[in-house]
């Protein structure tokens, strides 16, 4: 058991792709960390770098305080559970598993019994004769987590552990492995593009894009405070509005007036020091679907919005509802008993404790 | 649902015929040969199937011919040139085997420069008529002291049985996933172990049927071993050319060693009989 940490962690591919770029980050002994961001965000490369099936280009990288960078794969005392399971297909299952240990020569009664313990682990005991050609996606899944964690590694990696398996075992798996983890207590890093997944089972989430680290924290952090519109956009489903605006000063008010014209909104008190501070020119208000209220088109709230519906669907829990504000489409999440037809006019206000502001030029959060 | 039925096997039958029937086409110049090396040699042209079958061939091949005619030469050395032929074909095999394993694993999985192009001159020793690097060839083999050794007739065996090898293996390894190497790696194998217990077991069809094929083409060889090998080296192929001379031509011990020459490939391929259906069709799509 280990704490995993990066420092200025660069990857540079021959042909000057840069994949990773000075990546920070630590991993607490036991914490179960998710990497998350689109595809080609750099979370595999970072991945195999820790693994270490890929060069550091340049950085340090240490688990349980030892610097691993010049290291081979099996001297780093890492595990990883490939996306593909990559299982072995001409040994069984038993010595799928067993094959690290043999590596080390492990006497024999010691791998039987190591064995053994991971596959009741993981609930196998009855397939450990079996060829893994012979096995169903869940299964194979078991057996490459079994394999991973029976050498008991300080640094436990999962690449995309859930993409290949159906909705209902995916569910299931998510649940498995937050067990493990917590049954096991290693290090334990997932990477994935679902942002479901990263939620449902770690601790903490790395958002990575464009082979720069974005934001690390809780769910709560990176929901509630996203550092850039990156981040923002990228988690929370359906993903948050986004509508470019400009600071107007009226009087002693502060006004936030879409480029397009199609609305002004009063300033938060508690967000107005901000926009003052930043001197921003252009602001960019987010404001996720589910912060939005749907009022009445007479409603004489100041901060209703007219806007006009585009689409409205009942989709059983909620309704979604699409609505014309200036010339942006804005989404709302909306109870589904609301009856709205293509053209009505209603208002829209969005919470003002749920706003969130960046600077259009840095695509910072302000 | 009754029609349907009878129709099926109406299919079935029909289709059972007509493979019958190709079975018989594709094996008939086999089961001739079987014949005519059972014949004496009054019998020999005729078309009889009905006849007194003799070994006499057999025995003049293996053990000399207790009437030997003059000028009919070297008939009963049959033993010495189907080792010879074992020789040379197993050597071949072997060599390329050694080579052409590394050199298709490379080729599927390191990206350099100049690949592809390495990769079909390879392929192209299959273009060119055998005949048409003969003369070259022998020339240097004259100089290099190759000519008339087992050697050399391995090493020019080399323009046909490695490139096969080559291209039905890369194949093979390009199907083979790599994350199953970087997770054996992780557990901690040396790269030999990994390709001894994990990469070779998965190619196994693939080198079984590729092996047999470079085989059978290595054993049915004949112009590079006429012109590159003398007496010492001499093989089945060539020694056939022994049965004909001016005088008589012995189409019946022809065809008696001919059968025998053919037993080598045949227990090869019923001993890995089973690698090869998957082996060839596999090959023959991909490669």
């Amino acid at each position: 058991m280990a704490e995993l940490r990066l420092e200025h962690i660069y990857k540079t591919y021959k042909g000057g792709v840069e994949a990773v770029k000075d990546l920070n980050l630590t991993v607490k002994d036991g914490e179960f960390l998710a990497l998350l961001g689109p595809s080609g965000c750099g979370k595999t490369s970072t991945l195999r770098m820790i693994v270490g099936l890929e060069d550091i280009t340049s950085g340090e990288m240490y688990i349980g305080g030892r610097l691993v960078n010049r290291l081979e794969p099996n001297q780093r005392n890492v595990a990883l559970a490939f996306e593909t399971y990559a299982l072995y297909p001409p040994l069984s299952v038993f010595d799928n598993i067993a094959f690290c240990l043999r590596a080390r020569s492990v006497p024999k009664h010691e791998i039987a019994q190591r064995v053994r313990r991971v596959a009741e682990m993981l609930d196998i005991t009855d397939i450990l004769d079996r060829k893994p050609a012979e096995l169903g996606g869940g299964q194979k899944q078991r057996v490459s987590l079994a394999r991973a964690l029976v050498r008991d590694p300080d640094v436990f990696l999962m690449d995309e552990p859930l993409s290949h398996l159906d909705a209902a075992l995916r569910a299931h798996m998510r649940i498995e492995l937050k067990r493990l983890h917590a049954q096991t207590g290693r290090t334990t890093i997932l990477v994935t593009h679902d942002q479901l997944e990263a939620v449902a089972m770690a601790q903490r989430i790395a958002v990575m894009n464009l082979g720069v680290l974005q934001q690390v924290g809780t769910f709560d952090e990176i929901y509630n405070h996203p550092v850039n519109e990156f981040v923002a956009g990228f988690i929370g489903e359906p993903p948050m509005n986004i509508l470019p605006t400009r600071p107007v000063q009226e009087g002693d008010k502060l006004w936030l007036a879409a480029l397009d014209g199609g609305f002004r909104l009063p300033l938060p008190d508690a967000l107005r020091a901000k926009v003052e501070r930043s001197k921003a020119q252009t602001i960019d208000l987010g404001v996720r679907p589910i912060h939005i209220e749907t009022l009445d088109s007479s409603s004489e709230a100041v901060d209703a919005l007219p806007a006009t519906v585009q689409t409205f669907e009942s989709l059983g829990e909620e309704g979604q509802l699409a609505a014309q504000l200036g010339d942006s489409t804005v989404l709302v999440v909306t109870s589904p008993l609301l009856e709205l037809e293509r053209g009505d006019a209603v208002k829209l206000r969005f919470r003002p404790d749920r706003i969130h502001l960046f600077d259009a030029a840095t695509q910072q959060a302000l | 649902m009754q029609s349907k039925v009878s129709n099926n096997r109406l299919a079935a039958i029909l289709s059972d015929g007509f493979l019958g029937l190709y079975f018989i086409f594709a094996l008939f110049p086999l089961l001739w040969m079987v014949l005519v090396s059972l014949k004496s040699g009054e019998e020999l042209f005729t078309t009889q199937f009905v006849f007194t079958p003799t070994l006499e061939n057999y025995q003049a091949i293996l053990f000399g011919d207790p009437r030997a005619a003059a000028g009919v030469v070297a008939r009963q050395e049959f033993p010495r040139f189907f080792m010879n032929s074992l020789i040379v074909s197993s050597g071949a095999v072997i060599l390329s085997l050694l080579v052409g394993v590394p050199a298709a694993y490379a080729l599927a999985r390191y990206r350099f420069r100049g690949k592809e192009d390495l990769a079909f001159t390879f392929l192209s020793f299959r273009f060119a008529p055998e005949l048409v690097v003969i003369i070259p060839l022998s020339v240097l083999y004259r100089q290099l002291g190759l000519y008339d050794t087992y050697w050399g007739i391995i090493w020019v065996y080399q323009l046909v049985t490695l490139p096969l090898l080559i291209w039905v293996l890369r194949s093979y390894f390009e199907d083979v996933s790599p994350d199953i190497e970087q997770a054996a790696m992780i557990d901690g194998y040396p790269w030999w172990r990994i390709f001894w217990s994990i990469l070779l077991p998965l190619v196994r069809p693939g080198l079984a049927a590729a092996a047999l094929l470079a085989f059978v083409f290595a054993w049915n060889n004949f112009i590079f071993a006429l012109v590159l090998g003398g007496s010492n080296v001499q093989t089945v192929t060539v020694s056939a050319l022994g049965y004909i001379s001016s005088a008589q031509a012995f189409f019946n011990r022809m065809a008696a060693a001919s059968v025998l020459a053919s037993i080598p490939q045949i227990v090869l391929a019923l001993s890995i009989q089973r690698y090869l259906i998957r082996g060839l069709s596999f090959g023959a799509v991909k490669g």
